[in-house]
């Protein structure tokens, strides 16, 4: 009895000491994180939809917002939706596949020249693309006089766009990774009679696919996130935008009267993203460290 | 099963076979249409997909060879580009050729001619193409139908006249009543009839034309351009503008080489340089607080947080990454929002009242937060992962040695994480020294400095500056001056990313 009386009061001590700091910490920490979300969050439900008298918790809540948003026919929040869909997935999937290909030559194969690619892609991607934005409107703009599908206006040279920057820091984590895949797998299935196809489609890709989950989920939101380009290529006519643009737009400058359908869009396409997020959350640490270990 | 092999080896050519093709055609259409730099890049292309998977089936190129492509293409070629513009004097003014920009000054300086009366003009559209041209009676007993592109002369027997001559019927064109004329407004505007070289007819009114003439005439000897009215004669200068002898400049101009100008100007210009040395100032000082602040907090929340009895550690990292989930084009306008003074979460919450977009200090504070809310998951991340990845026997040997927790964090732990991410901060240093989104959203730049035509401003780094100056500018865009600093950022963040890698030894140890 006594001794259970000890280790409790062990216990008690230990968690005083060990583990209640950590939760002061991390609760700060948490409140931080989640700041400008719990913030989107009440905005989206605040029916006053006014930034300067929002609370926590809205006084008047309701889904006045959402409706706002859903029934402006100049801001077609549903085919911006469909937009960004049809661009990240299509562009990640290119980015992903253009990378692993690079990925797996320069992990694998001994050539002239290798150093300096990998050396010349990641200082590349440093040059600011978005001082490219008039040459690119300009090549597309072209391309488009030519062959309408690949003009202003269209998703095709967007997705092209976004493909090109595939080499990068991208290449590198896949590298990274592929590089401890030993070696002895590759020669074993070489002396069995298998391609170097067979060994980058049988061998590398299956064990491969945590990283590949991490870099592409890496790819859709970096391409979710960006409006410059954008916003050159598919131009500011209402049904070619993508969320970010839209949005962009719809709010700049104009927080006073627009924060409430804002907040409610930025809600909806923040939440389908996060959810991806925290469901492929344990590739995340694996994936991105064991990428960077042998870089 | 060899069928299947025989199949699938076949099928490669076919695919490599009848994208070359798809590419050659498109080559071909696009010189058809004189897009030369494109048809060509669409041959080279065809070419090297040809010879790299068809003839010299050389292995790491195949693998290579698509990513490269669009590299070259959607990166390296705009970023030659802008090389190319840096030194040229590209701007607001100075857009066209040499032969437009004179063409331009001529279509200006169109003045009415004394002798011909005005002449009045019905609109009608051709029946069968639908274009919009103008009947009128030039001189009189003869007409036409015209508009800028196209002249036809009209048979009387065409014609159903009034008794004054106007046309009330043509056969082969609708034509309109005045009513119907008018929604056509804008259109007539734009129409300009050439009866001879120098004589345009042109709608001044819904049913009246008049003849004009330009007062300035060009000439190829000499390459001058010549007022006829008052003898005046203006030739071009090194700035690609028509300039007479006092020094009188014609617009618009037109684009020249002006070698390293735009460069010069940089260090000797007192309007470009001022701003100049504090945005480049806040550049660095803000990558390397982002960059240490948030490594700081990732390595801590990462020491703290691996710890086996605490069960919830689960919860937290997940809430912690959270910020990375989040498009941040959509997080940082968020955070603005509430950034607000007084009218803002931030403020109404604290019961302060901060000047945080208006101030130059806090601004900097602000841009400084969000950018610290924007890197620490990824530290954190990068860090749990590097420490997990520390075997426990090295830190089990290192307590029976009766190393203190502190040393083991210094001598063993600080080290191996350092080995594994120190290439991850020099990217990430890079990053922050072009991090044009975060600044741009949350404060535009601003506060603007009052010295600096309004370009420049407090919480501007020198790519948010560049842009501003390249596509914002209130003064007229001026590309060829953005272009110049452009690169000088890219050598800049490429010089320090080279160095930081040499100096982390990655690049000698890429094996």
């Amino acid at each position: 009895m006594s001794q259970q009386k000890f280790i409790d009061s062990k216990r008690v001590k230990f968690w005083i000491k060990k583990i209640l700091w950590r939760h002061i910490i991390g609760a700060f920490v948490v409140s931080f994180s989640l700041f400008p979300l719990v913030w989107m969050a009440s905005a989206a439900f605040d029916v006053t939809g006014q930034l300067s008298t929002q609370q926590l918790i809205p006084l008047h809540h309701g889904l006045d917002n959402f409706v706002q948003l859903f029934s402006n026919k100049e801001k077609p929040f549903l085919t911006w939706a469909r937009n960004s869909l049809i661009i990240a997935f299509s562009a990640a999937a290119l980015q992903t596949a253009i990378g692993a290909l690079a990925a797996y030559s320069l992990s694998r194969h001994r050539f002239k020249g290798r150093k300096l690619t990998l050396t010349t892609i990641i200082i590349v991607q440093m040059f600011p693309q978005l001082l490219a934005a008039t040459t690119l409107f300009l090549i597309v703009n072209s391309l488009g006089n030519t062959f309408p599908l690949l003009g202003l206006g269209h998703q095709l040279p967007l997705i092209l766009l976004f493909g090109g920057t595939a080499l990068g820091v991208n290449t590198w984590m896949l590298k990274g990774f592929f590089d401890t895949i030993p070696s002895e797998i590759d020669e074993a299935a070489t002396i069995d009679g298998a391609s170097h196809l067979m060994i980058f489609t049988k061998i590398i890709i299956p064990l491969a696919v945590p990283v590949f989950v991490v870099i592409s989920l890496l790819s859709v939101i970096g391409i979710l996130n960006e409006y410059l380009i954008t916003s050159v290529i598919l131009g500011l006519d209402g049904k070619n935008m993508t969320v970010a643009v839209g949005l962009q737009q719809f709010i700049y400058g104009q927080y006073g009267k627009n924060w409430g359908p804002f907040a409610a869009g930025a809600l909806l396409a923040t939440v389908p993203v996060l959810t991806l997020f925290i469901f492929l959350q344990k590739y995340l640490v694996s994936g991105l460290v064991s990428g960077s270990t042998k870089g | 099963m060899r069928i299947r092999e025989f199949v699938a080896h076949k099928s490669k050519f076919i695919l490599s076979y009848s994208f070359v093709l798809l590419l050659l055609i498109m080559g071909a259409r696009l010189l058809q249409d004189r897009s030369w730099f494109l048809g060509i890049f669409a041959f080279i292309s065809a070419i090297l997909i040809f010879y790299v998977y068809c003839i010299a089936r050389k292995v790491p190129l195949k693998y290579l060879l698509p990513g490269v492509l669009l590299l070259i293409f959607f990166q390296i070629y705009p970023a030659v580009y802008s090389g190319y513009v840096a030194f040229t004097n590209d701007s607001n003014g100075h857009q066209l050729s040499k032969t437009q920009a004179v063409n331009a000054i001529i279509d200006d300086s169109l003045i009415p001619v004394d002798g011909i009366e005005p002449i009045s003009y019905v609109v009608a559209k051709v029946e069968a193409t639908k274009s919009l041209v103008v009947i009128f009676q030039y001189p009189a007993g003869t007409y036409w139908a015209g508009n800028s592109q196209l002249l036809r002369r009209l048979k009387l027997s065409q014609l159903e006249r009034e008794p004054d001559g106007r046309v009330k019927q043509a056969s082969g064109y609708v034509v309109f009543n005045s009513e119907q004329s008018a929604a056509y407004a804008n259109e007539l505007q734009n129409i300009r009839i050439k009866i001879d070289d120098s004589t345009s007819l042109q709608p001044v009114d819904i049913d009246l034309m008049e003849a004009f003439q330009p007062s300035f005439k060009y000439s190829e000897i000499g390459d001058i351009l010549t007022d006829l009215n008052s003898g005046q004669v203006y030739s071009p200068n090194d700035n690609g503008q028509m300039v007479s002898a006092s020094g009188e400049v014609l617009y618009p101009g037109w684009k020249v080489n002006v070698g390293w100008r735009n460069f010069s100007s940089i260090i000797s210009d007192e309007e470009v340089k001022r701003p100049l040395l504090a945005v480049l100032l806040w550049t660095f000082v803000n990558a390397f607080l982002v960059v240490v602040l948030s490594f700081l907090m990732g390595l801590s929340l990462a020491l703290v947080f691996n710890f086996q009895h605490l069960r919830s550690r689960r919860f937290y990292r997940t809430i912690f990454i959270m910020p990375m989930a989040i498009p941040s084009v959509l997080s940082v306008l968020v955070w603005a929002g509430l950034f607000g003074t007084e009218t803002g979460v931030i403020d109404r919450l604290f019961h302060i009242s901060t000047p945080w977009l208006t101030d130059n200090l806090w601004a900097r504070v602000a841009v400084l937060i969000v950018e610290l809310w924007l890197a620490f998951p990824y530290m954190f991340l990068i860090c749990t992962g590097a420490i997990q990845a520390i075997p426990n026997e090295i830190l089990e040997a290192a307590e029976i040695d009766g190393a203190s927790p502190l040393k083991s964090f210094r001598l063993i732990k600080l080290p191996l994480v350092m080995r594994t991410i120190a290439p991850l901060l020099v990217s990430s240093g890079a990053m922050a020294l072009n991090n044009f989104g975060a600044i741009y959203l949350l404060t535009g730049g601003g506060p603007v400095f009052s010295n600096s035509n309004g370009n420049a401003g407090a919480t501007d780094i020198l790519i948010s500056y560049t842009y501003k100056l390249a596509f914002n500018s209130q003064e007229g865009n001026n590309y060829g001056l953005a272009s110049a600093l452009s690169i000088l950022n890219f050598i800049l963040v490429g010089a320090i990313s080279v160095y930081g890698l040499r100096k982390m030894k990655t690049m000698e140890g890429v094996n």
